[in-house]
């Protein structure tokens, strides 16, 4: 304990030299930025002592455009941590409670970066964790990239969530789901988002044998679905992928229906997987699929922390909410072996994490454990459908909670 | 084939109804007070939210709340004109492009704070339903909104042609100066006006919100298209901005239908340009009506 407590007095002495010249500030920043943003899931273990309690570091955005979603990570990370502290803390630390540090962010790139900076100078943290939309991410880790020293930044990030990429993939295997020979039609909003999402879907169909019968490009923002879903009956399609923000797919939903077409719909991940969207929508979200982090009927433990959560906010545990509370507890795991609060140690110990059961394993598949590059070697996304006003795991079969309603 | 087209066409007429009850408010307000609204459609934006608030808090049905949506744009627009629009009426174009736009912004940036950002929907038992024939589809909600629009906007042609004020209305929008001379008290004829257009807009919002979300920057959709329909149809115009929003909401489906979904827009643009190519004065020909 007294050793690390020096080791971590010289650390603190390092940061300090680094902090006295404006070139190393900056560059320290850009590098802990872009450690914290590279992940929307990143659990990054920095400078700090082995005292007790240990200090977790939160960033969340809890005012502005997106504090939605950081209000309701703030809840679940509070929960977390009290879970951990009422089983009895970190053991081998002397029982040391976890005290969470929150800092909003204000779901702004500059307030990010300077919170940053004042949340790790300002404490002694043994870990960060962060929940940020990808717009936020993206900024801060291309600033990050231009570093040379993100190479050795990347090491102290880890994502036990699935990646961007295997949402595609996820997406076109839920259509085997509604049938044998899948034939999607792929509709998509003309901007950035809904381009190249819908472009890794088309690159990666063939592989999965799944036929595109139909790919085409819409104005965001239409006053009138009709014309298009016109388009996607007159394709044959047996499934629709809509990349669309939530005003257009409301009204394609609706002029589905009214055109009595018979279609399996997925509305891919974000904004449709939160309990916001239900309430906006109503009984038309009802069989509606997408693909989600994580989801809170995927085993016993996450239907348990769903329940608490439920109880204090009213509404269910969402995707990165419910990621956090698992995240907070692999930070546990690592804290508990590592027997330190060292950073370099929690880092250590948290790139051999392998667990397969308790709350540190609520991910898709039940399983974590980083490869070198610091992600999840068993990550996967897990398939989600709107069932009776809840969201219910429908892919793949190991997570599965319920079976896909036809619609 | 034939199917297609026809269903392309009973699409783009119905959303054309509702273009044309915010072009013609638009075409209205620049054809007597001579003033271009840049806020039109956040007056649609605050109709929806009326109609919606009515329906979630006392169940009101949104073509219901028509009655409250109108009167209450309609006194809107009456205060608006006197106490705003009237002190900046002159010469000089400017204030008036900068009170409106600026309304605009005000506006929009109240029902962000106010509404949040959030899209909302109102769900009635006629939002999903459509009469089928002959293997069309005419959604139910739509064509009351159609049939309503067109209601309305038959009213004020009616209002316009037979009565005293309708008349005053038409008189100085056809020569302001003359109208005064003949004993037409300006400013009420423009309050009227104003109350009109902006009470067109708020029964279009209440119109809208069977089957279409609320959020704030809903009104800049509408907008544009109405822009586009008073230039077309004449400036000051009514039968020719309520003539072309019908074939720019046409011209937008077919064109989704066979150029491509993203170019509906590109469709009625194109056929803006060829009318000013043309016709430079718009499709009425030059007058205000």
């Amino acid at each position: 304990m007294k050793k690390d407590r020096k080791d971590s007095a010289s650390n603190q002495a390092g940061l300090d030299r680094a902090l006295s010249k404006r070139q190393g500030r900056r560059e320290f920043l850009l590098k802990t930025g872009g450690i914290l943003a590279a992940g929307a899931f990143g659990a990054v273990p920095l400078r700090g002592w082995a005292a007790d309690p240990v200090n977790i570091g939160a960033l969340y955005p809890t005012t502005g455009s997106m504090a939605q979603i950081g209000v309701g990570c703030v809840a679940a990370a509070k929960l977390a941590a009290e879970m951990v502290n009422d089983a009895g803390g970190i053991k081998s630390l002397g029982g040391a409670k976890l005290n969470l540090i929150i800092s909003d962010v204000q779901s702004d790139t500059t307030v990010t970066r300077t919170e940053t900076d004042r949340l790790i100078t300002g404490n002694k943290l043994s870990a960060i964790h962060g929940c940020y939309a990808s717009a936020l991410t993206l900024i801060a880790s291309e600033v990050g990239s231009s570093s040379d020293q993100l190479n050795k930044g990347r090491t102290y990030t880890f994502t036990p969530f699935a990646r961007a990429s295997q949402f595609a993939q996820a997406q076109l295997r839920m259509s085997k789901l509604v049938s044998d020979q899948p034939k999607v039609a792929v509709i998509f909003e003309n901007t950035a988002f809904g381009t190249s999402t819908s472009n890794g879907l088309k690159e990666l169909a063939p592989s999965e044998g799944v036929e595109i019968v139909m790919f085409e490009p819409y104005s965001a923002g239409f006053t009138d679905a009709s014309p298009l879903i016109n388009k996607v009956k007159a394709s044959g399609a047996n499934a629709l992928f809509s990349v669309s923000y939530l005003n257009d797919l409301i009204l394609i939903v609706r002029t589905i229906k009214q055109v009595g077409l018979n279609i399996a719909i997925n509305g891919g991940s974000g904004g449709f997987v939160i309990p916001d969207f239900y309430k906006n929508v109503g009984k038309l979200a009802e069989g509606l699929q997408g693909v989600a982090h994580w989801n809170h009927d995927m085993d016993a433990n996450c239907e348990k922390v769903n329940a608490e959560y439920k109880k204090r906010t009213g509404e269910f545990l969402f995707e990165y909410a419910g990621g956090l509370v698992a995240q907070t507890f692999m930070i546990a795991d690592a804290l508990e072996r590592a027997a330190s609060a060292d950073p370099q140690k929690v880092r250590e110990a948290l790139s051999t994490l392998d667990v397969s059961s308790g709350y540190a394993a609520m991910a898709p598949g039940g399983k974590v454990k980083f490869g070198p590059d610091g992600k999840n070697v068993y990550g996967h996304p897990v398939g989600v459908q709107w069932q009776n006003g809840d969201l219910a795991s429908v892919f793949p079969k190991e997570d599965a909670h319920a079976p896909l309603m036809k619609t | 084939m034939l199917e297609t087209v026809a269903q392309a066409v009973i699409n783009g007429l119905l959303i054309g109804g509702i273009y044309a009850l915010v072009s013609i408010g638009v075409t209205l307000i620049f054809g007597v007070v001579k003033i271009v609204n840049f806020a039109q459609g956040e007056f649609v934006m605050i109709g929806m939210y009326i109609s919606f608030f009515l329906a979630t808090q006392f169940g009101i049905d949104p073509l219901v709340s028509l009655v409250v949506s109108m009167p209450v744009l309609f006194g809107a627009g009456v205060l608006i004109q006197h106490f705003l629009i009237r002190r900046v009426l002159g010469p000089n174009d400017m204030p008036q492009i900068f009170l409106t736009f600026a309304l605009s912004l005000l506006l929009l940036n109240l029902a962000l704070m106010l509404f949040t950002a959030n899209y909302r929907t109102v769900h009635t038992s006629y939002s999903d339903e459509a009469i089928h024939i002959a293997g069309l589809y005419i959604p139910v909600a739509k064509l009351i909104a159609f049939v309503l629009a067109m209601a309305l906007s038959g009213a004020l042609w009616v209002f316009l042609h037979t009565t005293d004020l309708g008349k005053a209305m038409r008189a100085a929008a056809q020569n302001r100066d003359v109208a005064t001379l003949m004993g037409i008290n300006p400013n009420r004829v423009f309050c009227v006006a104003l109350g009109i257009a902006l009470a067109l807009a708020g029964a279009a919002g209440s119109l809208l919100m069977p089957f279409y979300s609320a959020y704030p920057f809903v009104g800049q959709v509408f907008t544009l298209m109405a822009f586009v329909a008073v230039v077309m149809g004449t400036l000051g115009n009514v039968i020719g901005a309520l003539v072309a929003s019908l074939m720019m909401g046409i011209a937008e489906s077919l064109g989704i239908q066979y150029v491509g979904a993203d170019s509906g827009l590109l469709v009625v643009f194109a056929m803006l340009l060829l009318t000013l190519a043309f016709k430079p004065t718009g499709l009425g020909g030059g007058r205000a009506r």
